[in-house]
C-alpha cells in the first residue's frame, strides 16, 4: 500500500504544479479550468476505498489550500467528503467503463461544488451564480478529461489493482 | 475501542471534517493558544454554522415578508445617496482648488512612486479564487495593499498603444514571493470614477470565472455608456488617483436597486499577463482604515 501512497503523492504534486502554472490558464473553457487533483481523489476513492479516498482528498486539499488564496480546509473539506463517499461505492459497485466514469466524475464534481458553495456562504463570500459560472462548467470539463486520465491511472496503479483483484 | 476499530473510516472522516471546520473558523479571527482561544475554537464552528443557517433563512424569509421594510430602506438610501453626491461635488471642488493652489505655489502636480518589476510565477490552481503569485516579496520591500500595475497593448482606432493599467493589489507577502488579488476577483473592492463626468462607484470582480469586473453604486442619473473609461478614485487610500482600469461594456439599471451598475472589461488580459510592476506606495492609513470599516 505504501507504493500507492507514494505514487498518489507524486501525481498530486505534479497535478498541483501543472494546475497552478500560469500557462495552464490558456486551457480555460467557459472561464474554468479542470481540477486534476480532484480527479485523482475520485480515482483513489473509486479504486482503493473510502479510507484512501478521504486521506488523499484531505491531504491533497490541504496542499491545494496552501497554494490557493483559500483558508485552510476550504478546498480540503469538499475533496475529503467526496473521496470518502466515492470510496463507499467504489469499483465493486460501479463497473469501470467510459459512461460510468464520466457520470461518476460529473456527479462528484457537482457535489464538490455544492459543498464548496455552502462553505463559501458560511466562511467567505458566497455567490449563487457560481453554480452556473463555475460548478457546472467544471463538472463538464472534469467529466471530459476523466476517461483518459482514469486509463492512465489504471496503467500506473496496475500492480495495486491486481492485488485488490480488480484486474 | 472496538467500536472505533470497526468504524475506522467513519471515525477518521468525522475527525478530519471537524479539523477542516475548526481550521476554517479560526482563520482570521485572532485565535490564540489560550483556554479562551481553544474554547472559542471549539464553539466558533457551531456559532458560525448557526449564524450562517440563521442568516440564510432570514434572507430567504425577508424576500417574502419584508418588502415594506425594504421599500422604506430604499427611500432612506436614496436620501443618503443625495447627501453623498453633494459631498462628492464638494470634494471635487476642493480638489480643483487644491490643484490651483499647488500651481500657484509651484509644487509638483502628483507624487511619483518607485515601482518594482516582477514576473508571475504561479496562478491560483482553483476556479474559486483568481490570485496571482509573483517573484517579489518582503525581501524586495513589498508590503500588503501595495497597488500593482502592468502595461497592456490596446487598439486605439488604427493605432496600437501601450496602456498602463491596474492589475490588482498585494494581499499576502512572504520572503521572496507575494500574492496579488486581481481586479477580476469578486473579493476585491476599489473606489473608481466613470466617464467624463467622473461619477463614483465601487469596482469588484464580476464572477469567479469571468475576466470582467462590475462597478456598483453608480447613481441612476449618471449617463454611463459603452466605452466610458474607468479610473481609480484614490479615495480608499490604496490606489493612487487616476490609474486606468478598463472600459464600460454594458450598463444595467436594476429594478430593485436605487443605483445602476456597469460591467467593465479591464485593459489587462489576465490569461496572458506575465510581467507586472508593484507601486511602492503604502496605503494612506486613515483613509484605508475608514474604508475597511465601511466594508
Amino acid at each position: 500500500m505504501i507504493v500507492t501512497y507514494i505514487i498518489t503523492a507524486i501525481i498530486v504534486l505534479i497535478s498541483l504544479l501543472v494546475q497552478s502554472h500560469p500557462s495552464f490558464d490558456v486551457i480555460r473553457i467557459a472561464g474554468v479550468k479542470p481540477d486534476l487533483i480532484f480527479i485523482i481523489v475520485v480515482y483513489v476513492g473509486y479504486s482503493f476505498g473510502s479510507m484512501n479516498g478521504q486521506i488523499t482528498g484531505f491531504v491533497s486539499g490541504l496542499f491545494h489550500d496552501s497554494v490557493s488564496n483559500s483558508p485552510y480546509g476550504f478546498l480540503a473539506l469538499p475533496k475529503l467528503t467526496v473521496g470518502f463517499m466515492v470510496g463507499m461505492i467504489g469499483r465493486s459497485v460501479l463497473k469501470s467503463n467510459v459512461p460510468t466514469i464520466i457520470l461518476l466524475i460529473f456527479v462528484s464534481t457537482l457535489l464538490k461544488g455544492i459543498i464548496t458553495l455552502f462553505l463559501s456562504y458560511i466562511f467567505t463570500q458566497g455567490m449563487l451564480s457560481s453554480i452556473i459560472h463555475v460548478i457546472i462548467p467544471e463538472a463538464f470539463y472534469n467529466a471530459l478529461l476523466a476517461p483518459p486520465l482514469f486509463f492512465i491511472f489504471d496503467k500506473v496503479f496496475r500492480g495495486e489493482l491486481e492485488r485488490e483483484g480488480y484486474l | 475501542m472496538d467500536f472505533f476499530e470497526r468504524h475506522k473510516p467513519i471515525a477518521i472522516f468525522i475527525s478530519l471534517t471537524l479539523f477542516c471546520i475548526i481550521s476554517l473558523s479560526v482563520q482570521g479571527s485572532g485565535f490564540t493558544l489560550t483556554f479562551e482561544g481553544i474554547m472559542s475554537g471549539i464553539t466558533m464552528p457551531f456559532q458560525k454554522g448557526y449564524n450562517g443557517i440563521q442568516g440564510g433563512t432570514s434572507r430567504l424569509w425577508a424576500g417574502f415578508s419584508e418588502l415594506d421594510r425594504v421599500k422604506d430602506e430604499l427611500e432612506l438610501t436614496r436620501s443618503k445617496l443625495q447627501t453623498f453626491e453633494s459631498i462628492d461635488v464638494e470634494i471635487s471642488e476642493i480638489k480643483k482648488e487644491n490643484d490651483r493652489l499647488r500651481t500657484l505655489l509651484g509644487m509638483k502636480e502628483m507624487l511619483r512612486y518607485d515601482s518594482v518589476p516582477a514576473s508571475i510565477i504561479s496562478k491560483d490552481p482553483d476556479n474559486w479564487y483568481r490570485t496571482l503569485i509573483i517573484n517579489r516579496g518582503d525581501n524586495d520591500g513589498i508590503k500588503v495593499n501595495m497597488p500593482v500595475v502592468a502595461y497592456q497593448a490596446v487598439n486605439n482606432g488604427d493605432v496600437r498603444e501601450l496602456v498602463k493599467s491596474v492589475v490588482g493589489k498585494i494581499v499576502e507577502v512572504r520572503g521572496s514571493v507575494s500574492r496579488i488579488q486581481p481586479l477580476i476577483a469578486p473579493e476585491i473592492k476599489i473606489g473608481v470614477k466613470i466617464g467624463e463626468n467622473r461619477f463614483p462607484g465601487l469596482l469588484s470582480g464580476y464572477t469567479y470565472n469571468s475576466n470582467l469586473c462590475v462597478v456598483n453604486y453608480i447613481t441612476r442619473a449618471a449617463p454611463v455608456k459603452f466605452g466610458d473609461l474607468v479610473i481609480t478614485s484614490g479615495q480608499a487610500g490604496v490606489f493612487p488617483q487616476g490609474l486606468v482600469l478598463g472600459t464600460v461594456v454594458k450598463s444595467e439599471l436594476l429594478e430593485s436597486s436605487p443605483y445602476q451598475r456597469a460591467i467593465v472589461k479591464p485593459f489587462i488580459d489576465y490569461n496572458l499577463l506575465e510581467e507586472v510592476f508593484i507601486i511602492k506606495k503604502a496605503p494612506e492609513k486613515d483613509l484605508f482604515e475608514l474604508f475597511e470599516e465601511l466594508k
